[in-house]
């Protein structure tokens, strides 16, 4: 029994960088960037081709980063160079990117059940495996809580929170959108990328489809956050995106417990969210402002 | 010259259809420091003219001056920074989820560019900005000293109206727009903007360009006062000259054609 808690704990923190960059586009940017999608699973993807390889674990998670950073610059650059629609662009984007995760792989799933890794050498404390990898994405979610926070507290990280909270104001004070947009999107998609990559080695297998639903995913971990720890300073909203993270994942681990059947998962969390958005609880311009009130 | 505006050209097409050329060769010239007064009725193009100015609104033709740097054509964000400027909404100028500090501290780094290595060098705002931002609002006399650690977005729009101006002159501008800044505040808070516009023009001698619909302000304030009608500049006066109005006789004027005492620089 514990070993499905500590198994949701342990989905939840791979999922944390999915999370922490729909926060980051969505929160900080006030952008609604569907490039997740397609950037969790070439994230996944790539991954999971590079450790088939016998690429070493750290580049086979940076060059999946890489990538994810570059699906979102693209992005980025549809939005602000062509002035298509936040939503629009990142469509694109994701549709393009599942030929190229298709191709990158060379087939749509690749297992990695036989993979030997580093972790498996570490202290398990006394919950075998899943011991082993809470430690491991405990000291990475740690890592990139740290980053983060010190990315945000730079004049950089003012100036995207500054175009995502009054773009008129920063426009105004020299901050430049297009390098700011394209800037922000990049790192977040770096961050699912690595959370893609993370995801398919915990779960031992990379599928093209992985990514359906990411930006969903990511938001509910968002809002759960949020609405447990209602953080007011910037560390902590990133803490509170964690912990959505991992409670989400608890709250799916629950509802298959009781006798969900998993193919109705996807539609049991759009219909959470759908709850959340009606219920007002999430307030986003351009995804609940256009609804039938105006 | 401080700010030379040569040649503009802009019109727009009109609801009903046809075309309204507001701006066709206007020139206007201010030397370093003088803090001119725009004044006119509704339509007469003072605040069109502040966005051609800004860069929001992109000239037809003509040329755009600050410091011998050509201001046309060049990238919004590398204008703001040689530009501070104050709109009519309180809510414009600031980031209401950013502190005090935080907003004040964008505005001081217009002239970097901060999405490059020096963006990531060192905390900001530090505890020294934060304490240096103190000092300055204490030395400005506004009771927000003790505040720079609170969110804009819990001021009130009078206090984030004085936030905005200090932005605007924080960076070093070298010219400094205010869109009618006080049209939408009350008469103490309007006051008390307007005290803070004069020391802090004085204090750093940028070049300013204000835009009012009150009299009682461009007879009071500024080095020079000038009045806008169709595009066209109708009235001219320095400081000594205007002395001649009071506000009702330069209500009076509001649809002239021509008036004042040298009108050289209207087109």
């Amino acid at each position: 029994m514990l070993s499905i808690w500590i198994g949701a704990c342990d989905q939840g923190l791979a999922y944390a960088g999915l999370a922490l960059g729909v926060y980051l586009t969505l929160r900080v940017l006030n952008f609604a960037d569907i490039t997740v999608d397609g950037s969790f699973a070439l994230g996944g993807g790539s991954a999971a081709l590079l450790l088939s390889d016998h690429v070493a674990p750290p580049l086979a998670l940076l060059v999946p980063m890489g990538l994810g950073a570059l699906a979102g610059a693209v992005t980025g650059l549809i939005h602000t160079r062509l002035g298509v629609n936040d939503l629009f662009a990142g469509i694109l984007t994701t549709t393009g990117l599942y030929s190229i995760t298709l191709r990158l792989m060379g087939r749509s799933n690749i297992p990695l059940t036989d993979l030997r890794l580093t972790i498996d050498s570490w202290p398990d404390l006394g919950l075998a495996s899943d011991g082993r990898w809470l430690l491991a994405l405990l000291l990475v979610v740690a890592g990139l809580i740290g980053l983060l926070t010190l990315l945000l507290a730079t004049d950089l990280g003012l100036a995207l929170r500054a175009l995502g909270n009054n773009p008129v104001m920063a426009r105004s004070n020299g901050v430049s959108t297009r390098r700011g947009l394209t800037f922000g999107i990049a790192a977040a998609n770096a961050l699912v990328a690595l959370a893609g990559a993370l995801v398919a080695t915990y779960q031992g297998f990379a599928d093209v489809t992985m990514g359906l639903g990411s930006l969903i995913l990511g938001l509910g971990a968002v809002i759960v956050g949020e609405t447990v720890l209602r953080p007011r300073t910037v560390p902590m909203a990133l803490v509170a995106v964690v912990l959505g993270s991992v409670l989400f994942r608890a709250m799916i681990a629950l509802a298959l417990q009781l006798g969900m059947d998993p193919v109705d998962l996807k539609l049991a969390t759009a219909l959470l969210l759908l709850a959340a958005l009606g219920l007002g609880r999430l307030r986003i311009p351009g995804l609940s402002d256009a609804g039938g009130r105006s | 010259m401080s700010l030379q505006v040569q040649g503009l050209r802009w019109g727009h097409a009109q609801p009903g259809g046809g075309w309204r050329q507001l701006f066709d060769n206007f020139e206007l010239s201010c030397p370093t420091g003088q803090f001119v007064v725009v004044i006119g009725s509704n339509g007469s193009g003072k605040s069109t003219l502040l966005n051609l100015v800004a860069g929001t609104l992109q000239a037809d033709a003509g040329s755009v001056q600050l410091e011998g740097r050509e201001l046309v054509g060049m990238q919004d964000h590398r204008r703001a920074r040689w530009i501070g400027r104050v709109m009519q909404n309180p809510l414009d100028g600031t980031a209401p989820g950013l502190t005090i500090a935080e907003n004040l501290r964008l505005a001081e780094c217009r002239r970097r560019s901060l999405f490059s290595l020096r963006g990531l060098a060192g905390l900001h705002p530090s505890r020294s900005d934060r304490r240096r931002y103190a000092e300055l609002l204490e030395e400005l006399g506004l009771p927000l000293a003790d505040r720079v650690d609170t969110p804009v977005g819990q001021l009130s729009g009078g206090q984030r109206q004085t936030i905005s101006l200090v932005m605007a002159t924080l960076g070093q501008p070298r010219l400094l727009l205010l869109d009618e800044h006080t049209a939408a505040l009350d008469p103490r808070a309007e006051a008390t903007v307007m005290e803070l516009t004069d020391r802090l023009v004085a204090r750093l001698g940028t070049t300013t360009l204000m835009v009012t619909h009150s009299l009682e302000q461009a007879l009071r304030h500024g080095d020079r006062l000038v009045m806008l009608q169709a595009g066209q500049l109708i009235g001219d006066w320095n400081a000594e000259e205007r002395q001649q109005f009071t506000p009702a006789t330069l209500r009076a004027l509001y649809g002239s054609v021509t008036v004042g005492t040298h009108s050289s620089e209207s087109p």
